[in-house]
């Protein structure tokens, strides 16, 4: 574990939030993270812009992408990343309730990495975020010009 | 007559004539009818007189058979007789010797039976061909009363395609709004319960070693109560799948099938004494994941409800008396239930048990009926208290499979 790349997290929930850092954190993981709560406002760091004006302009390792969300939707965002030449890189994991076939056909035709369907039970939720936080972040070689730490 | 032949072209002419037969059949009122034939009469006599006025001999007989020949096709049987007297009178009084007086010479008898024989001749052919006619005429009434009544009951079946089509159309939508409205009630439970189960796993982690047992015991009730809750929701989310799915039809070797999952479920059942009992099982023709989901539930349930008999007996086979389909069967010696209940055995989350004496969230045989309908097909229970219970359902056979495989051991 010589680097963590940088989660971005897009989540509306704020129990789901506090539940998925409580994870991570369990693991270490959780210093690397930055937590939008909705579409427009993961589209504006992506972008740096708005209120991420001033971060430096690089990607994160990965992003966990809830589908339902306020003002921009899951997909969409997912759409938007997917057809930009400088976003497109960016693994994106979506991380939803829905078990929904065409959610999960629609996310993976517009290029998703990863579709994982939160557990309902803590313990395995707990488990998911883990091994998701440490495969992307740790693990996997994120493509050049992410966040390292 | 010279009405009926007017010289036209052969076209309008038989139109008029047409025009004319039809007039004259309307003739009902017997004072017409009668008076038809003493006009016809008069007309053929005066025509008579006219011939003979101009030097033509005995033409007064074929004239007056004429004017009772038409008589009798227009007017019918009572003015024809009265016809035939008037023109056997008239002619007897103007062209028989002696002439002016109805006296008959002995040798002008049997003149006047060939014209009585050919008067009741023509006449009785124009009998016939008019009862002919009016048979048919009633004939074609009927018949125009039964086009009508046709016509009127092929709109109203119409009319009843259109609405059954129209409720059709209603309670698709009605079926499409209640399937999404169970999905998303199923979607969102369970988020919040996610938060009830985490937030109370953190405190009993964060805090656990501080609670006193009552404590411990409530955190552990809420969470034995959210994995219930999340079970529920499950099932729930599986169960309105099932109504959304396409179904992927095939032949299905319900052998293979039930070895499956006699299989598969004999793996949790180690340590029990059950005696399975699987009798040779037709190809049918569903869906294999569904169709596998009803063997599931339906075998599960017996070793379920089979739990405290030493031995348990459960029985699988199927009644193929039927040419298209099969009832198959699964059968226990369990608990059983009490037959009075049993049109509630099929509703969603209907339990007959205590979830101390039996654990399930009562979807299990709501999923079996929803999938079986799907195939078409009916399910049925039967049972009596702690003497076991039999649950059945019909289902199509593969066509050209029907014939049965070796016996599953």
């Amino acid at each position: 574990m010589s680097t963590i790349g940088r989660i971005l997290i897009v989540e509306d929930d704020p129990n789901d939030v506090e539940l998925t850092l409580t994870a991570l954190a369990d693991y270490n993981l959780a210093n690397e993270v930055v937590v939008t709560r909705d579409g427009q406002q993961a589209l504006d760091y992506l972008y740096c812009r708005g209120e991420f004006h001033g971060r430096s302009n690089e990607n994160p390792a990965v992003l966990l992408l809830d589908l339902k969300l306020p003002k921009i939707g899951g997909l969409e965002v997912l759409q938007q990343i997917k057809a930009d030449e400088r976003l497109k890189m960016i693994p994106v994991v979506v991380l939803t309730s829905s078990h929904e076939e065409k959610d999960m056909m629609r996310s993976y035709s517009l290029g998703v990495n990863a579709y994982v369907v939160k557990p309902v039970d803590f313990h395995e939720f707990v488990n998911a975020v883990k091994e998701l936080g440490v495969f992307w972040a740790v693990i996997n070689q994120p493509p050049p010009g992410s966040v390292k730490k | 007559m010279t009405d009926l032949a007017d010289g036209r072209a052969p076209g309008g002419a038989r139109r008029t004539l047409a025009y004319w037969n039809h007039e004259f059949q309307r003739l009902q009122a017997p004072i017409l009818r009668y008076g038809f034939a003493v006009v016809s009469v008069a007309i053929g006599l005066g025509l008579a007189l006219v011939l003979q006025y101009y030097g033509f001999r005995d033409v007064a007989l074929p004239v007056l058979t004429v004017a009772i020949a038409f008589t009798t096709w227009y007017a019918g049987a009572g003015p024809s007789a009265m016809a035939v007297l008037l023109s056997a009178a008239c002619f007897d009084y103007l062209f028989t010797e002696p002439l002016y007086s109805f006296a008959i010479s002995a040798r002008d008898l049997p003149y006047f039976f060939i014209f009585l024989a050919w008067a009741a001749i023509v006449a009785s052919f124009s009998a016939v061909r008019r009862r002919i006619e009016q048979g048919l005429r009633e004939t074609r009434d009927h018949l125009q009363v039964e086009v009508e009544q046709r016509r009127h009951r092929e709109e109203e079946i119409r009319k009843l395609n259109r609405e059954l089509a129209v409720r059709a159309a209603e309670l698709e939508s009605t079926n499409k709004e209640l399937e999404s409205f169970a999905y998303s009630v199923s979607h969102d439970l369970r988020a919040p319960l996610r938060h009830v189960a985490g937030f109370s796993e953190l405190l009993q982690k964060q805090a656990g070693a501080s609670l006193d047992d009552r404590s411990q015991r409530y955190v552990r009730t809420i969470l034995e109560a959210a994995k219930k809750m999340g079970n529920l929701i499950d099932d729930l989310l599986a169960f309105s799948r099932i109504g959304r799915a396409e179904t992927n039809k095939t032949a299905v070797d319900l052998n293979q099938l039930v070895k499956e999952v006699v299989a598969e479920i004999g793996q949790e059942t180690k340590g029990r004494e059950i005696a399975w009992k699987i009798a040779a099982l037709p190809v049918c023709y569903g869906d294999r994941a569904m169709l596998r989901l009803v063997v599931v539930n339906l075998v599960a349930n017996a070793v379920k409800f089979t739990r405290m008999r030493r031995p348990a007996e459960i029985e699988i086979g199927c009644m193929d008396g039927r040419e298209k389909d099969v009832e198959v069967f699964v059968k226990d010696n369990g608990a059983g239930f009490d037959m009075q209940y049993v049109n509630k055995l099929f509703g969603v989350f209907q339990r007959l048990h205590l979830p101390e004496q039996f654990e399930g969230t009562g979807i299990g045989l709501a999923t079996v009926q929803r999938i079986i309908h799907r195939h078409g097909g009916t399910v049925r229970a039967e049972g009596a208290v702690d003497r076991g219970a039999t649950f059945s359902f019909s289902l199509a056979k593969a066509q050209g499979a029907a014939e049965r495989t070796g016996k599953t051991p």
